[in-house]
């Protein structure tokens, strides 16, 4: 659902408790005092999240807590056809962001909500958010997006890695170059993939500033060194655990 | 879009959640091509099934009702809905009748109700007419009565039809061709 109205002031920001459902979640599982943690990690591309996340699951692991890593279009379900459509250039952007709550949902029910359940520390690379922001730069209807998902559980902390454009840009032509979705090209905002890059990369950092204060994301200086964010993350986290009093349940890395 | 929903259903790998959101990815790339060019044209776009047909089928799946009705936000409402209504009995007599084994997902195998395919059949069949009920309430379908002869349902369709675009119902061609 499409709404030319950027900014429409009745938005209803979905606030839940920690660990239950945004909104109306899945009736047939519930998930009320699962004994896991769910932590987030949201940041545009290039700011390493998959470097922390490995970090910290090292960290979280010597110290005897399970720990299971999801991510953004990995499910077994979804990841071939998403794959295929992306290829392809096909898709519009409402079929898009169904088939990403697809693949989140697939993995909600198989992966996070079972792990949840045995007491393990889910680390999410990347969550909701990062499909409220590109929906949100595709001018998909706020209120709608927020509603689809309402399935999804609200984190116990979310992480974000911010970055400036300009070393966003850097980063990404470092590493791999620019490709067709990560510049934005499907919104055709001109043929020059380096302007379309910075200006879709632009939007998408204004999104995540609003939704930072919408959902209370810990925000995080990532243009420091990797260390340091490791350091902050390991900080944070071992604050919230010893206040939440979730033991290890010695489960020992295999 | 076509190729996940019918990998995930051989695997028998759905749960009601991406079930419903896998058909509704397939209902949007039907709406935006099929239904939504056509209608700007100024056709009259005839749908065998729409989102009511989620409605009912996802909620008596278990799915959150307002949910999946907030999810189909995005259709176009249909100037005309019709529910072709049978009571259980015949439902589900017409359903095995034409079939010689029911599909896993469209006998409700999934929900673990019953590993009869036959009585898991019956039960989800019963809460999706459940819902459709509910349906015709909120969003007030016209229903027709699809126990009686083809003749006699296309009688009242063509005269509802007839209604809605205000023109003059032929009964005679019907009775012809009937």
């Amino acid at each position: 659902m499409t709404s030319s109205s950027t900014n429409p002031p009745e938005l209803e920001t979905i606030r839940a408790q920690p660990g239950c459902y945004y909104s109306y979640g899945i009736p047939y599982l519930p998930i009320d005092q699962y004994p896991g943690r769910l932590i987030a990690i949201e940041g545009t591309d290039g700011v390493g999240r998959s470097t922390q996340i490995r970090l910290l699951r090292e960290w979280l692991e010597v110290q005897g807590y399970g720990v299971i890593e999801t991510g953004w279009t990995r499910s077994e379900l979804m990841q071939p056809t998403i794959e295929l459509a992306k290829a392809s250039n096909t898709l519009n952007k409402l079929t898009f962001v169904l088939l990403y709550a697809t693949d989140f949902a697939d993995r909600l029910e198989k992966e996070i909500i079972p792990a949840l359940k045995a007491g393990f520390i889910v680390l999410s690379d990347r969550y909701i958010f990062t499909a409220l922001a590109r929906a949100g730069v595709r001018g998909v209807d706020r209120q709608w997006i927020r509603n689809l998902y309402g399935f999804g559980i609200a984190p116990h902390l979310v992480f974000y890695l911010k970055i400036d454009e300009k070393t966003l840009i850097r980063r990404v032509l470092q590493a791999r170059g620019m490709d067709y979705w990560e510049s934005g090209m499907d919104l055709k905002l001109g043929d020059d993939i380096y302007e379309s890059f910075r200006a879709y990369q632009r939007a998408l950092l204004k999104e995540y500033t609003v939704l930072a204060e919408e959902y209370g994301f810990h925000v995080l200086d990532a243009r420091r060194k990797v260390e340091v964010i490791q350091d902050e993350l390991r900080r944070q986290i071992a604050g919230f655990l010893s206040e939440s009093e979730i033991s290890p349940v010695g489960v020992r890395p295999e | 879009m076509k190729a996940a929903t019918k990998a995930g259903k051989k695997k028998n790998a759905l749960t009601p959640m991406t079930f419903s959101l896998l058909h509704a990815t397939d209902f949007a790339d039907r709406l935006l091509y099929n239904i939504i060019p056509p209608l700007k044209a100024g056709m009259i776009v005839l749908a065998d099934r729409y989102t009511y047909t989620a409605f009912a089928r996802d909620a008596a799946r278990g799915v959150d009702r307002r949910w999946v009705r907030e999810l189909y936000n995005f259709a176009v409402k249909p100037d005309l809905a019709v529910y072709f209504k049978v009571p259980i009995e015949v439902s589900v007599d017409r359903l095995l009748a034409r079939r010689l084994k029911l599909k896993f997902y469209e006998a409700g195998l999934d929900m673990g109700w019953s590993a009869n395919a036959i009585e898991s059949f019956r039960i989800f069949q019963g809460k999706v007419l459940d819902e459709y009920d509910r349906c015709v309430d909120e969003f007030g379908l016209s229903v027709i009565n699809a126990s009686g002869s083809i003749t006699e349902q296309q009688r009242v369709f063509r005269r509802l039809v007839s209604q809605h675009l205000e023109i003059e119902a032929n009964d005679e061609q019907l009775d012809e061709s009937a």
